[in-house]
């Protein structure tokens, strides 16, 4: 196991840095740069700063220049938010972000199982249907319409949660959360009941019945650990897109998370703060699918021989 | 009165009677098995009243007195869990893959309310079943286990809570010849120590033979003939079983007449193969040792061993569908090149045939693309007419009317779709055919067809068989010469009937002690 994690760890340095690479390469083709405003800068001003930034170097000598400072964890300053480094508003938007995802992952995770198992044990009968409907409902529904749709109906109308921004207690959290959590639960829902029924019919659980076991044993003992293999497959990318995905979530609900600093990041040309926020969400999804892979082995253990 | 009794069972599935006018009985410390080919309904009478199957049963079922038949899901479980064991075919599947032997074991031991056995009980428990270094076994997970470990791991389980009945169904159809024996003897041993009463359900008449006191022979969900074991395959009263005794290959049968070989078709010379160890560890495995065998024009030669010997890879190495490490492979002298520098003479000259006839049929296809599917790429010369004729010709080859070609894969029996993976590989008219345990899979009625159907499809062309098998009862039907295999190395050769006579290496020993 430590042999897989090793490997899985040297080899994100060359995926990394490939990212890396290619994302600051495309985002130069992109035309304009950090300095274009509204009202053009007068040339002398535009090359000062530029010289400043190391902009007028060669492109190649500040890929390099950006990739070295890297390895020493120094993610440059940011050239729009002139007063902060890119290193300190991921520190700011990073919390939150994570927060939320966690939690719509645990969410997720719970509703989707739950619902997912009840179906599979009333495989074909109306419970079964019902919730494979609602399941499809929520996992096509973007996160751009009920966002907006639970705000409406829960924050304007109900009046019982805040509509936008963080603020004491928890109860900003709830709306983000469910928004967020409610297409992964219902494609886990699919998933687990799916796995579930291919797992109900394998031999290993006639032999469970063969010794007299009440079904839920048979069920949560002998069958759920296989049938979850696809979650956890899904998961590893399902669970970086959550943590970093919430760019639409973070905008619907105005909070200030890692999202936003990518959107504007993006908009504004920043380069460092884009070049951050990717490396930092590649590294993340490299790590869920690392943490997927060891789920697995001990979903079931064959998977550790490859 | 008997432990265990049936009488005039009739099993229904969705309306459908499957099994009908069944009556069997089993006594403590007796055993009673059920034979039949697949479908004959046997493994449904044996499970089906425990409520192990979808189907319905009907009838007189008591067990230890209890009336089975009338009983609700509680009870039904309420039996399963104190009264009786049960051992399946399939040792690969049949355990949970997530849980370790010992986990599995302890459940069993507990199931009908003992208390938590210590680990000292359980390493009992594996020594019993004749398991090595059992301490070691308990923290494993099942698929470190071999096929016959495991099978040894299930009847362990299934002997535990301490059953009155033991129901085994096909408990040894998944493992090799020796493996076989082995495990029948532990069933025997056990039943003799702890009073058991077995039902024993096989399609193979020879590995009961011996084992079991009541034989009950199935066909089409009735039962042809029942009585002593003994009685019956001396001197079997119906058609059908006599033509089951018949199908089954014996040692002691007469030699069969074999063509003459001619010059050498193909050698191998210190043939290597090796494989990475699969998932997270380090190093290589070596499956195939500097194996050399030949091949005559004509001849058949049996590539026999033990599961993991390594036949089948060098049966694929030879056939261009593995990988060669090492060593060379001989065509008519010259080297035959790794598969996608082999010329389509070549190609054509070689041909498979595969252990599961089912699984090597393209779902999607009809027979006729099937069996034209070698053509088409081999034999670009040759026009969509001209293919369908040989393929009209090769199905008649095998025995199989014209209708079959518009047939697709999941209409066949075994049988139908091995004769059709026959007529496959013959059709590109191949001088060597690998044939990779092509009947071990099959009934043994429809396994001694497809034995025929071999021998005459060589008789008549001239053909090379290399007849990769772990039965050399079926083997010596077929093969000239034989090659034995153990650990990835070829530790005999010889003219078949010489090795059977007088086997040299304790693994061919094994083989025919086993057969």
């Amino acid at each position: 196991m430590f042999g897989l994690i090793t490997r899985r760890l040297l080899t994100a340095i060359p995926t990394l840095l490939v990212i890396i690479l290619a994302s600051f390469f495309l985002m130069r083709l992109a035309p304009g740069g950090p300095f274009d405003g509204e009202r053009p800068l007068d040339p002398a001003t535009q090359a000062a700063l530029q010289q400043a930034y190391g902009l007028d170097r060669p492109l190649w000598d500040q890929a390099w220049l950006y990739v070295s400072r890297l390895v020493q964890g120094d993610f440059g300053p940011s050239l729009v938010y002139r007063d902060f480094t890119v290193s300190e508003l991921i520190a700011q938007g990073l919390p939150i972000s994570l927060m939320l995802g966690g939690l719509a992952i645990v969410m997720a995770l719970a509703i989707g199982v739950t619902a997912g198992l009840f179906a599979a044990v009333r495989a074909g009968k109306a419970a079964d249907k019902v919730i494979m409907m609602l399941a499809t409902v929520a996992t096509a529904l973007p996160t751009f319409v009920t966002g907006p749709a639970l705000a409406l109906l829960f924050g304007l109308w109900l009046g019982l949660l805040p509509v936008s921004g963080t603020g004491d207690g928890v109860a900003w959290l709830i709306m983000p959360v469910v928004a967020l959590a409610l297409p992964v639960s219902g494609a886990i829902a699919k998933l687990t009941r799916a796995g579930l029924a291919s797992v109900l019919k394998q031999d290993h659980i006639r032999t469970a019945r063969a010794r007299g076991l009440s079904e839920t044993k048979i069920l949560f003992k002998h069958g759920l650990r296989p049938a979850l293999v696809p979650v956890a497959s899904y998961l590893g990318p399902a669970a970086a897109g959550l943590l970093t995905g919430a760019v639409v979530v973070e905008t619907v609900f105005g909070l200030p998370g890692l999202g936003r600093y990518f959107v504007q990041g993006a908009l504004n040309r920043d380069y460092p703060l884009v070049l951050g926020v990717v490396t930092l969400y590649a590294a993340l999804i490299i790590l869920f699918n690392l943490f997927a892979d060891l789920i697995y082995g001990w979903l079931d253990p064959r998977m550790r021989e490859g | 009165m008997s432990l265990y009794e049936i009488r005039d069972l009739a099993v229904d599935i969705a309306g459908n009677r499957l099994v009908d006018k069944v009556s069997l009985a089993v006594d403590a410390g007796q055993c009673t098995a059920i034979i039949g080919a697949s479908g004959s309904g046997k493994s449904l009478t044996c499970l089906t009243p425990f409520g192990l199957t979808p189907g319905v049963a009907s009838g007189l079922i008591r067990l230890d007195g209890i009336d089975l038949a009338s009983a609700d899901v509680g009870q039904l479980s309420d039996a399963r869990r104190k009264l009786a064991g049960f051992v399946f075919q399939q040792p690969l599947t049949a355990l949970t893959p997530h849980l370790t032997v010992g986990a599995q074991l302890q459940e069993a031991t507990m199931q009908a309310g003992s208390a938590r056995p210590t680990r000292a009980e359980l390493v009992r428990q594996l020594e019993r079943v004749g398991l090595s270094r059992p301490d070691e076994r308990l923290d494993q997970f099942p698929h470190r286990l071999s096929g016959g470990e495991r099978q040894r791991v299930m009847i362990a389980a299934a002997i535990a809570h301490g059953p009155r009945l033991l129901i085994a169904d096909e408990p040894t159809s998944a493992l090799d010849a020796s493996l076989r024996a082995e495990i029948m003897t532990l069933l025997d041993q056990l039943r003799a120590e702890q009073g058991l009463a077995m039902l024993l359900v096989s399609h193979d008449l020879a590995s009961v033979e011996g084992h079991a006191d009541q034989l009950v022979v199935m066909d089409k969900g009735r039962v042809v003939e029942s009585g002593p074991a003994a009685d019956i395959i001396a001197n079997p009263a119906e058609e059908y079983t006599r033509r089951l005794i018949a199908a089954t290959p014996r040692l002691d049968e007469p030699a069969p007449e074999l063509s003459q070989p001619g010059d050498i078709l193909l050698g191998t010379r210190d043939v290597a193969v090796e494989f990475q160890r699969p998932g997270w560890r380090r190093g290589r495995i070596s499956a195939v040792v500097d194996a050399s065998i030949t091949v005559r024009q004509g001849e058949s030669l049996a590539l026999v061993g033990g599961s993991g010997s390594g036949k089948s890879t060098l049966g694929r190495a030879i056939a261009g569908i593995g990988p060669v490490t090492q060593g060379k492979i001989l065509w008519q002298a010259s080297a035959l090149p790794q598969r996608r520098n082999r010329t389509l003479e070549m190609r054509r000259s070689i041909q498979p045939v595969f252990q599961d006839p089912v699984a090597s049929l393209d779902p999607q296809w009809t027979v006729i693309d099937i069996v034209t599917e070698p053509l088409r790429n081999l034999r670009p010369d040759l026009d969509r007419a001209e293919c369908n004729d040989s393929a009209r010709q090769a199905l008649s080859d095998v025995d199989l009317p014209e209708e079959f070609l518009t047939r697709m894969p999941a209409s066949l029996s075994g049988g139908q779709a091995q004769r059709v993976a026959i007529a496959r590989a013959m059709i590109a008219s191949p001088q060597l055919l690998v044939l990779d345990e092509a009947t071990s899979a099959l009934d043994p009625l429809v396994g001694a067809e497809i034995l025929a159907l071999l021998a005459r499809l060589q008789r008549e062309n001239g053909l090379s068989l290399l007849f990769i098998t772990h039965d050399i009862a079926a083997a010596r039907r077929l093969c000239h010469r034989i090659a034995v295999m153990d650990d990835g190395c070829i530790v005999e050769t010889g003219d078949i009937q010489a090795v059977i006579d007088h086997p040299r290496h304790p693994a061919t020993q094994r083989l025919v002690a086993a057969s």
